[in-house]
């Protein structure tokens, strides 16, 4: 039997992906959607989740970085 | 984002000849019948096309393909194919078989007609030469007053695009639909305004020349729902290509539908007429720059240079021009105005807020450099280049993740399976991933259907 699933591949660095797990853990997005974990810069998860996460990454990424300009 | 479902679209910017060859072969066949339209394309041949048309011009029979090949020498077999491919895409020449059954090229004889009088001389006063001399104009303009006249009308276009207040005045409706049809700007329910795409923004950012050049083949895609002649604006296009700046030519020889074409023009700038009803008209250069494509443009060097860049982040543009202004608050924030300058800051939100709209990073760091002035010419690059490493930076910080739409197989019972179907998946080309420890593969959502189908049929043939 084989086992098939539609889904989206996200290919990022191992810390990004990190970061995936991390939200699927703690249902940070208000649910699971990591379908499978397939290697160290591969996952796969399912399709809705898409533009909350990629709200979320933006957010992490604002966090991210430091103003540079002072007015 | 590699993926389709993801990316930006690119604009896509034709030069002469690639726009040529799209169009039917009895449209090019007509197109032909003018000595301007057949010199326009003879000037943008390859250096080896050229010598072919001219050896050919005055030989009245097809001349074998393996003499002309003999014409080059082997190292730049190469070239030759290129040039022979082009010449037949263009159709300026076909196969015609020899009396010995061997294959020659004969000159497509409309082409060859109207070449030899582009040459020689001859033939039917072009357009805009009437049969009266036109008496000197009272009203006389120079190039500059052209040149400038030109800019300002070709702006008022692009103000409307970043919706500034400066260019709503004389935007026709048809300049809109020319927008909108090709996708620059498009229309919101419920908006009265149309509103620019990122492809829009692209376009902002390209130089003049490329711009007109993009507008006007999206012009030419339409004119046949305007009810005008794509052969009769296009060859006038090539005879305004060969008009001379600042000197002043008459309406009165030109059919009503290149009248209407006319208006058209004018209102772009690339035509100055005093008046509607005016008798006479002016090319102005945007409109001679035209028909050479994009090939041989060194203009906008008459343009100078404006911005200053700090490492600091800190652009200043010397400029008074709204437009440029409004061009460079699409990625910058901006601080301060003046009446001669403005301030502006670079930062992560701004540049964030024009990648997401569909500018690259690239665009952006060519429109700071090629608008820099002339004094951060002087030394060394024209930008710090921490601003362009940062500008990059910030472009590669959005890629972080690529996302790539498909369908996992996972669980299969035998290595045999596995590898039969990831094998036929890659064949296809439709694999995007595998492991083949785990039994595990992704194939793309095109794909999936095929490979289902597959799987079924290898499921049915080990079963019975």
């Amino acid at each position: 039997m084989v086992n098939v699933m539609k889904g989206i591949l996200v290919e990022c660095d191992p810390a990004m992906k990190q970061f995936l797990l991390h939200m699927d853990e703690t249902e940070g997005l208000g649910r699971k959607f990591v379908i499978q974990d397939l290697d160290e810069t591969h996952i796969f998860i399912s399709a809705e989740i898409l533009p909350v996460l990629r709200d979320r990454i933006d957010d992490l990424m604002d966090k991210l970085s430091f103003p540079l300009n002072e007015k | 984002m590699a993926n389709s479902l993801f990316s930006t679209r690119t604009l896509d910017c034709k030069d002469l000849h690639v726009y040529l060859k799209t169009l039917p072969s009895h449209i090019l066949d007509r197109l032909y019948n003018h000595p301007a339209t057949c010199l326009a394309v003879f000037r943008e041949l390859p250096e080896i096309g050229k010598h072919y048309v001219m050896r050919l011009l005055f030989v009245e029979q097809p001349v074998s393909q393996a003499v002309i090949g003999l014409w080059i020498n082997n190292r730049h077999i190469n070239e030759h194919h290129i040039c022979t491919r082009a010449l037949s895409d263009l159709r300026i020449w076909y196969e015609q078989p020899l009396p010995g059954g061997m294959q020659g090229w004969i000159l497509n004889s409309t082409f060859k007609t109207n070449m030899k009088t582009a040459l020689l001389g001859g033939g039917e006063p072009w357009t805009g030469r009437g049969a009266v001399p036109l008496p000197s104009d009272k009203n006389s303009k120079d190039v500059e007053f052209l040149d400038k006249y030109a800019v300002e009308r070709w702006e008022c276009v692009l103000h409307f695009m970043v919706g500034s207040n400066e260019g709503k005045d004389g935007i026709s409706g048809d300049t809109i639909e020319v927008l909108k049809h090709s996708g620059l700007m498009k229309l919101e329910e419920g908006e009265p305004m149309p509103f620019i795409t990122p492809g829009g923004f692209q376009f902002l950012l390209m130089d003049t020349p490329s711009q007109i050049w993009f507008f006007m083949l999206q012009y030419l895609d339409m004119v046949d729902s305007r009810g005008l002649d794509l052969v009769e604006c296009l060859s006038f296009l090539f005879q305004l290509s060969f008009s001379t700046l600042g000197k002043d030519y008459s309406t009165e020889s030109m059919s009503e539908g290149q009248q209407r074409f006319l208006q058209h023009l004018r209102e772009f700038g690339l035509v100055y007429q005093r008046k509607r009803k005016e008798k006479r008209y002016y090319p102005t250069r945007l409109a001679i720059n035209l028909a050479s494509g994009l090939s041989s443009i060194t203009s906008d060097s008459n343009r100078k240079g404006f911005i200053v860049v700090e490492t600091n982040y800190r652009i200043y543009a010397y400029t008074d021009s709204p437009l440029n202004i409004a061009l460079l608050a699409l990625f910058s924030e901006m601080l301060y105005r003046f009446p001669n300058m403005a301030v502006a800051n670079l930062t992560r939100d701004s540049v964030r807020a024009a990648l997401i709209r569909g500018i690259t990073a690239e665009q952006i760091i060519s429109f700071l450099r090629t608008r820099a002035h002339q004094e951060m010419a002087k030394e060394g690059p024209a930008l710090p280049p921490t601003i362009i490493d940062q500008i990059r930076l910030w472009e590669l910080e959005r890629d972080r993740f690529k996302f790539n739409d498909g369908v996992l197989y996972s669980q299969f019972l035998s290595q045999g399976d596995f590898e039969k179907l990831r094998d036929y998946a890659k064949d296809l080309g439709v694999l995007v991933w595998d492991n083949n420890q785990k039994r595990v593969m992704v194939v793309s959502r095109a794909g999936h259907d095929t490979v289902k189908k597959y799987w079924k049929q290898l499921k049915q043939s080990g079963n019975s």
